[in-house]
């Protein structure tokens, strides 16, 4: 009887405790709202602003209803496809280059006995920096006749091309800037999924007398399948959304002759040079279809689980 | 306990909603000082450029310069128990800017490069009924050309109105560097030259410095950003014209005319005296400066001219000559800023004081001499400070000279189509008439959809 008396008694207090805990615990929700009417008024309202923009006629203040005119409009702008390739073309040469180079730089930098966090501050150094900055700078290292890279072009004997001056090679300075913006990002990825990988693995390929490349073939590359599907969708995520490098390297308008425009400056071009809002804004939402259709594919190409 | 834990989350949900009303909540306030003609009074005007609040050292020349308090104070002097508080911007993103600005209605008076966009929004004030019934306001005291302008098309409106009068000046023109006329033995140009003479000058300053022996090039324009501009002037200078009509219901595009396409040529054979990356905007980096290589620079503002020449010593190098003008006397780019009321302003009446004020020669003198903008009015041509500038005569000649009113297609998709095209056959993807067609083409296609 005694007994029941205190295991009725415990089990009261547990069950205020546990009582209180769950009013304490909600409490702590009043904590999330500053953050929460941050990302209603500025991520949620502007979505579905934008949808409704993109049936607008809309120079900001005066708006007409005009249907789907703005999605046809922006479909067979020969400027719009143009920025849909050149954000392509940058993009996919952009991870083309920099996933399996800094996957080779990670792993250099991860056989080394000595200076691995000293290549790894190097290397991701350029991460750090502002890209808006880096782009300034690079400006001037890619400069036809006074930049560094030209220089040394013309030291060896090789053509010096014209880079941001002509649409030829404009591509390709952002490429380049791109590649040594990312890799450092690439190589820190790919470092801390090589280090995970078991190192009784490579001794037990060792004994059986698998070379140095053989272990690289078949343990590493294999077990990094899941860090190459992490930056492959990151990196074209990023890719489709490209805007700052190639605003400050050629304008909204992507000069040289709209070779170096992405979508994001076609957009910014219709929107806050041209005050055409409701253009910007069924771009805005081609763009998104475009990034949704190209993440799924990257997820069942790559077979990444989310 | 219970009371002590009550008492904590009472007191935090207490702190929060007092900083979210801190942090989220300005002053709506429209009240200025108790007494005086314009008691309770207060104004908000948002300005854009190199304004300082308080005294600052001038990064270009080196000396102290007054902040605009120096303007609060004299205005609030003249106009007793009012309050006029400033919101300042860069040039950088002025535009997405002041469209937020305005649709908050967050200040009373702007100063607004994009007039001719935002008036047909229907969100400024008119200004003719105040210049109408205000006597102090006399239109001739601002450089010729520069209110009409300024003169654009409201919501409503079926010709052309004041929705802002001049408040900081600009032109275009063309700036040589005499010390390399001198070197190579050409003459300076002269004050309205001719397409052929500047290209006759170009071609014979380029090449190996007789005097010093290092590259120079003839000549240098933006062959990007501001390319479409310097091609309409050229056309122009051949009494040709970008085509006609200002809303964009009567807009006729004349991009492929006979004048462009001579000017688009006179462009790509040019560029062979130029720098390579002019299309990049390179190529000028030693322009105003003591190694300077470059002899003629196209399509010169005097923001980017006049300060930077006087602070590095060079006033004696550099020359201006004017852009190409047509018959009647007028060509290139109607710039600068126009000051504007907002419709939402409460205080309308002091609103337009303070546009009297700034347009007075207090204020002008002190944007000029303190913060080097351009003054917009025809006393400044004998104000002591620009006597001892004479660069600054031609400026306000090429103020006084553009095609006015303002390109209505200046920030417009047409801009950016004509730019790209320009870029295309500076860079020999189209040649000169099949990059014209097509700016035409898609300018005429854009200003349909328009309609």
């Amino acid at each position: 009887m005694a007994n029941n008396s205190i295991e009725l008694n415990v089990k009261m207090e547990v069950e205020k405790v546990q009582s209180k805990r769950k009013d304490w615990g909600l409490k702590w929700y009043v904590f999330l709202i500053p953050s929460f009417l941050g990302i209603l008024l500025f991520m949620v309202y502007p979505v579905f602003e934008s949808l409704r923009l993109s049936f607008y006629q809309s120079n900001g203040t005066v708006e007409n209803y005009i249907g789907l005119a703005n999605f046809k409009s922006v479909l067979t702008s020969n400027s719009f496809w143009n920025s849909v390739w050149n954000t392509f073309y940058i993009g996919i040469f952009q991870i083309m280059i920099t996933i399996p180079l800094g996957f080779i730089f990670a792993s250099l930098i991860n056989s080394t006995k000595r200076g691995q966090n000293f290549f790894k501050v190097l290397y991701f150094l350029p991460n750090v920096t502002s890209i808006v900055a880096a782009a300034m700078i690079f400006a001037f290292v890619l400069h036809p006749e006074m930049g560094i890279v030209n220089y040394v072009l013309h030291a060896i004997g090789l053509p010096t091309p014209g880079w941001l001056s002509d649409p030829s090679t404009s591509k390709w300075a952002v490429i380049i800037l791109a590649v040594w913006h990312w890799i450092g990002f690439v190589i820190i990825i790919c470092l801390a999924n090589l280090q995970a990988i078991p190192s009784e693995m490579y001794e037990a390929a060792r004994i059986d007398g698998a070379s140095g490349l053989q272990q690289w073939f078949f343990i590493t590359i294999p077990n990094m399948a899941g860090t190459f599907a992490f930056l492959l969708i990151t990196g074209w995520i990023g890719a489709l959304q490209r805007f700052n490098e190639v605003y400050v390297l050629g304008g909204p308008n992507g000069s040289p002759a709209r070779s170096i425009q992405t979508m994001g400056a076609f957009i910014y071009e219709r929107g806050f040079t041209g005050f055409e809002f409701g253009i910007a804004s069924a771009a805005t939402y081609i763009m998104f279809i475009l990034i949704l259709v190209f993440t799924f594919i990257n997820l069942k190409f790559s077979k990444m689980k989310i | 306990m219970k009371h002590i834990r009550k008492g904590i989350s009472l007191s935090l949900i207490l702190m929060l909603a007092v900083m979210i009303m801190l942090t989220g909540c300005s002053s709506s306030d429209t009240s200025g000082k108790a007494d005086g003609k314009w008691a309770g009074k207060k104004i908000k005007v948002q300005m854009i450029g190199d304004f300082k609040d308080k005294t600052a050292t001038d990064p270009i020349t080196g000396k102290k310069v007054k902040g605009i308090d120096v303007l609060k104070e004299e205005f609030e002097k003249q106009h007793p128990g009012a309050s006029v508080d400033f919101i300042l911007m860069p040039w950088e993103g002025y535009t997405e800017k002041t469209q937020a600005m305005i649709t908050s209605n967050e200040a009373d008076v702007y100063q607004m490069p994009g007039l001719a966009d935002f008036a047909p929004q229907g969100v400024l004030e008119p200004l003719q009924p105040y210049i109408d019934k205000d006597k102090e306001m006399d239109l001739d005291k601002f450089i010729d050309s520069q209110v009409d302008g300024w003169k654009v098309l409201g919501k409503d409106d079926d010709k052309l109105q004041i929705y802002g009068l001049p408040f900081l000046g600009d032109a275009r023109f063309i700036a040589y560097d005499k010390k390399l006329f001198d070197d190579w033995g050409v003459d300076y140009l002269s004050d309205h030259p001719t397409m052929k003479e500047v290209a006759e000058k170009a071609k014979k300053m380029t090449g190996k410095n007789p005097k010093t022996g290092k590259q120079n090039y003839g000549i240098w324009f933006r062959g990007d950003w501001s390319s479409a501009f310097t091609l309409i002037d050229l056309a122009e200078g051949q009494n040709g014209k970008w085509g006609e009509g200002f809303a964009w219901k009567d807009v006729k595009f004349n991009f492929n005319s006979p004048e462009m396409k001579k000017g688009l040529d006179w462009l790509l054979d040019m560029k062979n005296y130029a720098p390579k990356g002019l299309v990049s905007n390179q190529g000028s980096e030693k322009w105003l400066t003591k190694d300077n290589n470059v002899a003629i620079m196209m399509n010169q503002g005097p923001g980017d001219t006049i300060k930077p020449t006087y602070a590095q010593g060079l006033e004696d190098r550099i020359g201006i000559a004017q852009e190409f003008k047509n018959k009647d006397g007028k060509g290139g780019l109607f710039a600068g800023s126009p000051l504007a009321i907002a419709k939402s302003s409460k205080n309308k009446d002091l609103a337009w004081e303070w546009i009297k004020f700034a347009t007075d020669e207090f204020a002008q003198k002190y944007i000029f001499e303190e913060v080097g903008a351009i003054p917009a009015i025809k006393a400044a041509k004998t104000w002591k400070s620009t006597k001892e500038m004479p660069l600054m005569q031609p400026v306000f000649e090429a103020m006084r000279s553009p095609v006015t009113p303002r390109y209505p297609w200046g920030s417009s998709q047409p801009r950016f189509t004509l730019t790209s095209e320009i870029e295309a056959a500076l860079t020999g993807k189209r040649t000169a008439q099949q990059a014209l067609d097509k700016a035409q083409r898609e300018s005429t296609a854009w200003v349909e959809n328009r309609k």
